[in-house]
């Protein structure tokens, strides 16, 4: 039988909850065997929208952009840090575009099995449920989705295995 | 962040006294040092006015969205003011501004930042919701429209 999980894809936000799915995936992935990837987003649907809707200037788009690809160097770098420690072997990615189809994307192209996220904010409105990236990509996305939570026990089995 | 996370009676002010753009602009900061939000006035009164001499963030349809990236503040800080009368800020239609989303962001929090300014953005193309935010008669009455 070959394995149930060949390939992991963790989402990265840079949120507390995007790092907990990382400790997870990390764990799950040396308990397992699997490749692992973490996907990092750098939103420029958001800034072209912005700039359309004349909330930004061309300056700021660029601006905001150079500050997000910042970010994902340095949440990249942290989840890195952390399968290091590990003793994982993790590739990191980023990608621009629309958040919830560069997901989908990846995990078509890469050929993910799973696909690990953070847990999803509570739905307040029905705006929230119409635009949270993270909850759209989980819905359209074809492989099998985790969703970690419960921060301090993931938290604390990461830290108890070091 | 979602603009749900940053509303809260205190920082939503309906029937702004403001008549021009820069006593509009001070009358949203004073929404968030009332509650406690923000203290170095001077500073964002700046940056927000450096950001509307480059091209005015009065939008079509009565929207107005003041924004500055700013050390003055630590966190996602938003305040909501409301004019049914509207108010000349240069808006791009030459309409007189009604609502208006004062954003201030930290220079450190460029995501949430843009994914809250993202959401004004598609509210905006929501011309009942906008119409019902104009038309609220309390702060309460907005957090409620911002719940359904």
């Amino acid at each position: 039988m070959p394995p149930v999980i060949e390939h992991i894809l963790v989402y990265v936000d840079g949120s507390e909850q995007s790092i907990t799915a990382a400790q997870y995936a990390l764990l799950l992935a040396g308990t397992t065997g699997a490749r692992i990837t973490a996907l990092y987003v750098i939103n420029t649907r958001a800034l072209d929208d912005l700039v359309k809707a004349s909330i930004f200037l061309m300056e700021e788009q660029e601006e905001y952009a150079r500050d997000i690809e910042a970010d994902a160097n340095r949440y990249l770098n942290l989840v890195g840090d952390l399968a290091r420690r590990k003793g994982v072997a993790m590739e990191t990615v980023s990608r621009k575009g629309s958040i919830h189809q560069e997901i989908l994307t990846a995990v078509r192209e890469m050929n993910i099995d799973l696909l690990v996220i953070g847990e999803l904010s509570r739905i307040r409105s029905r705006r929230d449920e119409l635009y949270n990236d993270s909850e759209r990509a989980m819905r359209q996305t074809g492989c099998t989705v985790l969703v970690v939570k419960d921060e301090d026990r993931v938290n604390d089995l990461f830290e108890s295995d070091l | 962040m979602a603009i749900i996370d940053l509303v809260a009676p205190e920082v939503i002010k309906v029937g702004l006294e403001a008549k021009d753009k820069p006593s509009v602009l001070r009358e949203l900061l004073q929404i968030l040092i009332d509650a406690g939000k923000v203290t170095n006035k001077d500073e964002i009164l700046s940056a927000l006015t450096k950001r509307e001499s480059l091209q005015s963030t009065g939008l079509e349809a009565g929207i107005a969205v003041p924004h500055a990236k700013t050390q003055a503040v630590s966190a996602l800080t938003l305040a909501i003011g409301i004019c049914a009368e509207g108010i000349d800020f240069d808006a791009i239609d030459q309409q007189p501004s009604k609502l208006f989303f004062l954003m201030l962001a930290p220079p450190d929090k460029s995501g949430p930042h843009i994914e809250a300014l993202a959401e004004i953005a598609r509210m905006s193309k929501s011309k009942a919701f906008i119409s019902a935010l104009i038309a609220a008669k309390d702060a309460q009455e907005v957090m409620d429209l911002f719940g359904e």
